[in-house]
């Protein structure tokens, strides 16, 4: 069930950011909804979990943009990937720190995806933009905690463990981990 | 027994008396009263002492009605005034409402009646399309339109709209199809300079501006002259516009100039486009 409903919110996340937040062909605002999820699967949900709903999401992001197929499912996989041995490692896990990890683990994931592309056909990007990514980075940092709290209601409601929004912080009470639980 | 029935008799007789004595005040009064009014005709002192002193209650009391006749008219009035106030604002919101519909029928017409006349004009095969979706990424420059492979869409086709090149079809499924705008960097066009009839290639640059390539240093290229589609690839028709020459820059080295080129399409109000359909004959 969780798989299906991340998987339709994936779709509509991706509809959004190709409808309504581009206001033109080369609107430069338009937030980057996917990221959050992935994100959020990266944080939230197991591995497997995360993947699968990862699939079909990259795919409709490929099939709506760009002209290389595969740039997406690299982006996503990346991101996941990195978010999730970046929140294994590092010993805190509390939300305030987790947001600027996202926005930092875009410009990182993005800078390796052009240069991985741009190795093989330069001609067919548009060159980089420190400014765009950094505005699109700052897009996502300040949407991902309000839509981090929109994916915990969902995943709470699913679990059918649904408690007042005062309560759904997205932290545990210990902000540290002891060393038992370290991977 | 006989003492209490003999001092009632007295007591009747005492009432009696005040009785009689009491008409006969009243009635001298009411002959007074009746002779100073009646028989002189005149308005005596007892009529200027009553108006004299009740003359002040009835100014003050005729005020205070007026007062409340004005307060209520003036409520009325209010609230007549509140309901009209209402009822105009309604139809003031309904005007704009209408003027705003007016307004979008009115650009939307003047967008349909241009691409018709290009249409007309080009006297070409085409297929009328919608932008639903645009690519988000900073990378690529890409549209989704509702024709597909069943509309007769086949990847390479180029699109137009009234203004001129827009673009070619990339990718098409069966009722959706992927279009590459010009400004994209991986595009490329087969382009003239009008003027000079000197052939170049145009591409992309990711903004809102051409590339326009291969063009020696002898030609005489100046700001503001036209570029074409050349039509030898033999997707796009010769002739059609696609931008203004907006900069040229003749550097020391090198063979070829540097133009920019700026798009005769508006990108920013990208709606309705045209997708010119493959003429019989025509290499695919």
């Amino acid at each position: 069930m969780i798989i299906l409903v991340y998987t339709l919110l994936g779709f509509l996340f991706v509809i959004l950011q190709t409808t309504v937040f581009m206001v033109h062909p080369v609107w430069p605002a338009a937030p980057d909804l996917y990221f959050i999820l992935v994100a959020y699967l990266a944080y939230r949900v197991d591995l497997l979990r995360g993947l699968v709903v990862l699939f079909p999401v990259s795919w409709a992001m490929d099939a709506f943009s760009g002209l290389m197929i595969g740039t997406y499912p690299l982006i996503c996989f990346l991101a996941f990937v990195l978010l999730k041995i970046m929140d294994a490692r590092v010993p805190v896990r509390e939300s305030l720190y987790q947001v600027p990890l996202i926005g930092a683990c875009y410009l990182v994931v993005s800078r390796l995806v052009y240069f991985f592309f741009s190795l093989f056909s330069p001609d067919a990007l548009a060159s980089w933009s420190w400014p765009l990514m950094l505005l699109r980075a700052t897009l996502l940092v300040l949407l991902a905690w309000p839509l981090f709290r929109f994916l915990e209601f969902i995943n709470k409601r699913l679990q059918g463990k649904l408690v007042p929004l005062a309560v759904l912080r997205v932290r545990t009470g210990n902000r540290y981990r002891s060393r038992e639980d370290r991977p | 027994m006989r003492k209490r029935g003999a001092g009632n008799k007295q007591g009747n007789g005492h009432r009696t008396l005040r009785i009689v004595l009491l008409s006969a005040v009243l009635l001298t009064l009411t002959l007074i009263f009746l002779v100073s009014t009646l028989g002189g005709r005149k308005f005596g002192t007892v009529h200027k002492l009553v108006l004299e002193l009740t003359g002040p209650a009835q100014s003050a009391l005729s005020s205070v009605t007026e007062y409340v006749k004005y307060l209520q008219k003036d409520y009325i009035a209010l609230v007549e005034v509140r309901e009209e106030n209402r009822r105009l604002w309604r139809e003031l919101q309904e005007c704009r409402e209408t003027a705003n519909r007016n307004r979008e029928a009115l650009a939307v017409n003047t967008r349909l009646r241009k691409l018709l006349a290009f249409r007309e004009s080009a006297n070409l095969p085409m297929q009328a399309a919608r932008i639903i979706g645009k690519d988000p990424s900073l990378w690529f420059r890409t549209v989704i339109v509702d024709r597909g492979s069943n509309d007769g869409i086949v990847k390479g086709l180029p699109v137009v709209n009234g203004d001129g090149i827009v673009g070619q079809v990339y990718t098409v499924s069966p009722n959706y199809s992927k279009i590459l705008l010009a400004i994209s960097p991986s595009s490329a066009i087969d382009v003239l300079l009008q003027k000079s009839r000197v052939r170049g290639i145009l591409k992309g640059t990711g903004t809102l501006s051409y590339k326009l390539e291969y063009v020696l240093k002898t030609v005489d290229v100046q700001e503001g002259d036209h570029v074409v589609t050349a039509g030898y690839g033999g997707f796009f028709p010769t002739g059609m516009p696609v931008g203004v020459v907006s900069k040229v820059i003749r550097k020391r080295r090198g063979m070829f100039l540097e133009i920019e080129v700026a798009p005769s399409v508006d990108f920013l109000t990208l709606e309705d486009l045209l997708i010119i359909e493959q003429q019989s004959g025509a290499p695919r």
